[in-house]
């Protein structure tokens, strides 16, 4: 047991898509999760019950015992926004690994050529990045790209703003220019589920304003996204994620993930981790 | 070490790069515009990604996920996210020897003196993955090495034999200039057979 990384809330399943009981992996150990009725159940290996939140569409459990609520996101109550289960995608790669691709955007030209980024559209400005140590989470504000294809909903070619915001070890919420409604943040989440410290599933979970996609649209659209992205975890050596510097070599534009494995280093959160320079 | 053969020109034009090895060496070999082979450590210095999955503009190999581009001593000379910045000297990637010849890309892993094998005028003809390290197949043919083994047959064949895993190796076959490339495919393919039915 580890009390750094067992008491934090983990995404399982996706509620709808829970029917007969089955057996998934969380840390490396074998969970079995299922619902009687209407309230869902997870165990572990020895049978005994585990704590279950569910929010954001998504079973939650944790192997110990958190000492905070699940977070929440209160933007996302608001009503008018479509609330889009995307599924789920494996990828063999550290959960940290996953994580910190989201909160990059350096990437966007490249990775997701005409859609999150063209070229010659490839520079960072500099943004801000926070550890907010009120609420133990990190932040990164006042992000500003280009984009050719923000979202399902855009018309065209419009530069965004995100906020990043890193609640959970394993999770992050992105706050985004929404283009059908300027002045209102489209959300984007990531929540993922540790199978073990080098293969993670990912759930990706969506709040939009868009009155006009349809739910497959806007599921394929994130799916399309995240199978480019899986594309690169499973290549980066090591798979784990290094947390000391020396291994890897950030810029300006990296702010938000050096802050995350900061944040990460100092919370103790060393799953998936890779600690010594190989 | 000796010089290994990790790849054939033909299969690596300009503009090209592919993932190779050398035993637990993983390396990206690319060809430049102007037809320069190039064997670098497959992994970019920002965040560890496999340079073999990257692209090569002008004379540069750029990596796929931030299009760092490194030059053709491997310093990055490039950061697309920082366009004004002028990369530091530090940020490089680690480079091999690589010469091409005779059709055959070679990397020697350490500085060498050794020259180049001789091929004795011998035409490149394929390459092919065996299950069975490269040690044991020099054994199998009595051969001192495995770096080139000439081979007694009607095409006078020359295995030029790249070391990947314990149990993996790939040879690159060359075979006399006249030799029927048809038919010395097909007389690798049985030698294979014969290699990976040789108990352990």
């Amino acid at each position: 047991m580890n009390a750094a990384i067992d008491n934090h809330w983990y995404p399982v399943a996706m509620i709808s898509g829970i029917d007969a009981p089955r057996e998934t992996l969380l840390l490396g150990k074998k969970i079995s999760l299922g619902r009687d009725g209407g309230a869902c159940w997870v165990k572990d290996a020895t049978g005994t019950e585990l704590p279950t939140v569910e929010r954001f569409g998504h079973l939650w459990t944790s192997p110990g015992q958190p000492n905070r609520d699940l977070f929440t996101i209160p933007e996302a109550d608001s009503p008018g926004r479509r609330l889009v289960d995307v599924g789920s995608v494996k990828v063999k790669c550290s959960p940290l690994r996953a994580v910190e691709n989201f909160l990059d955007i350096a990437h966007f030209p490249f990775v997701h050529t005409d859609i999150l980024g063209a070229e010659p559209h490839t520079e960072v400005d500099r943004y801000d990045v926070k550890i907010r140590e009120e609420v133990d989470e990190v932040w990164a504000t006042k992000v500003k790209f280009y984009q050719p294809q923000a979202a399902k909903s855009a018309a065209g070619g419009i530069t965004t703003e995100y906020m990043y915001r890193v609640p959970a070890p394993t999770c992050s919420v992105l706050y985004k220019t929404c283009p059908p409604r300027p002045g209102e943040w489209d959300i984007i989440t990531l929540f993922v589920q540790p199978l073990t410290d080098e293969w993670c599933e990912v759930w990706p979970w969506m709040a939009l304003y868009d009155d006009d996609s349809t739910m497959s649209e806007m599921v394929s659209f994130q799916q399309l996204i995240f199978m480019q992205d899986r594309s690169i975890l499973e290549n980066q050596l090591p798979r784990k994620l290094p947390l000391d510097p020396g291994m890897e070599v950030p810029t300006q534009a990296d702010m938000t993930s050096v802050a995350y494995r900061r944040w990460l280093k100092k919370i103790g959160y060393t799953y998936g981790a890779q600690l010594v320079a190989a | 070490m000796d010089w290994i053969a990790v790849g054939l020109k033909e299969d690596v034009p300009p503009g090209f790069v592919i993932p190779s090895r050398i035993a637990d060496t993983e390396l990206a070999v690319w060809c430049s515009p102007s037809g320069t082979y190039h064997a670098w450590s497959d992994r970019c210095p920002h965040r560890g990604m496999r340079l073999s999955h990257g692209f090569v503009r002008g004379e540069t190999l750029a990596c796929i996920y931030h299009g760092w581009q490194y030059n053709e001593a491997g310093s990055c000379h490039y950061i697309p996210a920082h366009p004004k910045l002028t990369p530091p000297d530090t940020i490089c990637v680690p480079t091999y020897r690589c010469i091409e010849a005779g059709g055959v890309i070679w990397v020697s892993l350490t500085e060498t003196d050794t020259p180049l094998p001789a091929l004795g005028g011998r035409r490149t003809v394929r390459s092919l993955p065996v299950s069975m390290s490269a040690p044991d197949l020099a054994a199998h043919f009595g051969a001192a090495g495995f770096t080139t083994i000439a081979v007694v047959s009607d095409h006078d064949v020359l295995l030029a034999v790249q070391p990947c895993t314990d149990g993996e190796c790939m040879i690159h076959a060359l075979a006399a200039p006249d030799a029927d490339r048809s038919a010395v495919s097909h007389w690798l393919e049985d030698l294979r057979a014969t290699l990976e039915r040789v108990p352990a």
